[in-house]
């Protein structure tokens, strides 16, 4: 009899032991494959630019300091390795793009280009969609983060070699960016 | 290391109406449950319909009736679960968006759903210049979002996240397919109710009657009739209170969930406020289908409404002020 119980209660620990471990592997699976959705996002912003410079350039090309800054972000989003660099390297991006289309504002012509327009609200939304994509990210950690930090997560973190994940910061204003203009 | 603020938000709700905190995985899984209930209550009823058809006209028969009520729902309720999203957008004259000529609403629809955590639903735009929006589908994988033109014109683009982040928590909730599956319950009592009623109008009760004759049986067969007719005539009544009841809470989950999911209550809040302020052409579509846009395509006809399936749009406002 004694054995029985004992028995029950070995499968139903081990039964437990078993939910633990898939809710931490199926939370890790979570947050790595929603920074995928950021990286798709950040990717096509990259493949957007060289259009977006050619077209301002068109009408404007003589601004070439923030040309050359927009260069030197797409290279070192391009050259970015991990989740911190890319997300360093994105950032410095949405604030070059931003002054780029500071810029933009004393040309009337080119706000009225067609083929500028239609760029215009490709980037936008490519912002709109890192941004979205960056909170989805950060649920997903903050949940990641819990199931290992917390009973009886906890337990199994150190065994199975789970680190709590980073936040990705959130720059502040981001969330208007079209129409962010940067006074420096 | 400081949490970013988005987040530490709640993805818990207090419900208002009875002060209970509700969490969204929670809903998720009781409108799940609901669907399958309901498929349950309806096949129970279908049977009892359709027995008592067979004792009233030929008991002999009963297995046939029985058999013939449960092909009927059972046929409804595989056809709503496959094509109700087909239906709904059809009664509504709804076609597909492409990125060419609805860029801004494409691009707006992919990134709340990149947010919502949810695939890009299928989008469609419907010709009117009445704001409006509605989502149809039976899970997260086969979803649609319909908006009409009026609707984009309209609102800026936080607005409209706002109201498209509404839609997608209606797909992320399943109440798309609580409702589809609701909407065939209604369908099928009320196709066999009006069987029933033309049966009656013929006199085919009256023949079986004569023929057996003994007066006891007259009695039973006399009460088997008026639970038939209470059956059919209450079912439909029943499922629309259900509708109501529930329908008017999952607005304001939606909206809830939708908030959450954008970050940002006054997005949403400040374009149903544009929503009711709408005061030119309404939008023309069949009852069936009303219901399921955001807000009421007829509500400016019929200032109170006492089978309202929305709450009112200040409260659903205030309320997101107040998130």
């Amino acid at each position: 009899m004694g054995t029985i119980i004992v028995l029950v209660i070995l499968v139903i620990l081990a039964i437990a032991a078993m939910g633990v471990y898939n809710r931490i592997i199926g939370l890790e699976n979570r947050y790595q494959n929603a920074w995928s959705q950021i990286d798709v996002q950040l990717k096509r912003r990259v493949d957007l630019i060289p259009n977006l410079v050619e077209t301002v350039k068109g009408y404007a090309a003589h601004e070439k300091a923030v040309f050359e800054e927009v260069a030197h972000s797409r290279q070192a989003m391009m050259n970015a390795k991990g989740v911190n660099e890319a997300a360093a390297a994105a950032n410095q991006m949405t604030a070059a793009l931003g002054r780029l289309f500071a810029v933009v504002e004393n040309y009337p012509d080119l706000k009225a280009n067609e083929n500028f327009k239609m760029l215009q609200e490709e980037l936008s939304s490519v912002e709109n969609k890192i941004a979205y994509a960056r909170q989805f990210y950060n649920d997903a950690v903050l949940q990641y983060n819990n199931a290992i930090e917390q009973m009886p997560g906890m337990l199994f973190a150190g065994p199975m070699n789970k680190k709590a994940a980073v936040f990705l910061e959130i720059p502040e204003a981001e969330r208007e960016a079209p129409k962010v203009s940067f006074a420096s | 290391m400081s949490v970013p603020r988005s987040a530490v938000l709640p993805n818990v709700i207090t419900d208002r109406a009875t002060g209970r905190r509700i969490s969204l995985l929670d809903w998720q899984a009781s409108n799940r449950r609901l669907s399958w209930m309901l498929g349950l209550v309806m096949a129970a009823l279908l049977g009892a319909i359709g027995y008592l058809l067979a004792q009233l006209t030929n008991p002999a028969s009963a297995g046939f009736f029985v058999a013939v009520a449960g092909l009927i729902g059972g046929g409804q309720t595989v056809a709503a679960y496959w094509f109700s999203d087909q239906l709904a957008l059809g009664a509504s004259g709804a076609r597909p968006a492409t990125k060419d000529e609805h860029r801004y609403l494409v691009n707006v629809t992919e990134a709340v759903a990149i947010g919502a955590g949810v695939p890009t639903p299928r989008i469609y735009v419907i010709d009117s210049p009445a704001p409006n929006a509605f989502a149809t589908g039976r899970d997260p994988e086969h979803a649609s979002i319909a908006v009409t033109r009026g609707l984009v014109d309209m609102l800026d683009r936080q607005e409209l996240e706002g109201v498209i982040a509404h839609e997608m928590s209606h797909i992320k909730n399943y109440d798309i397919r609580f409702m589809s599956m609701l909407a065939a319950t209604v369908g099928v009592i009320v196709i066999l109710r009006d069987l029933v009623l033309r049966w009656f109008q013929f006199g085919a009760f009256g023949g079986s009657r004569r023929s057996r004759g003994s007066r006891g049986n007259n009695r039973g067969q006399g009460i088997m009739v008026v639970l038939l007719v209470v059956l059919l005539v209450l079912g439909p009544i029943l499922a629309t209170i259900l509708r109501l009841a529930v329908s008017r809470r999952r607005e304001f989950l939606a909206d809830a969930t939708g908030a959450y999911i954008t970050r940002n209550p006054e997005g949403l809040a400040s374009a149903l406020e544009k929503l009711a302020s709408y005061k030119g052409e309404g939008l023309e579509v069949s009852e069936g289908v009303r219901h399921l846009f955001i807000v009421n395509p007829l509500a400016r006809h019929n200032a109170v409404d006492i089978f309202a399936t929305h709450p009112p749009i200040q409260e659903r406002i205030d309320r997101l002020r107040h998130v």
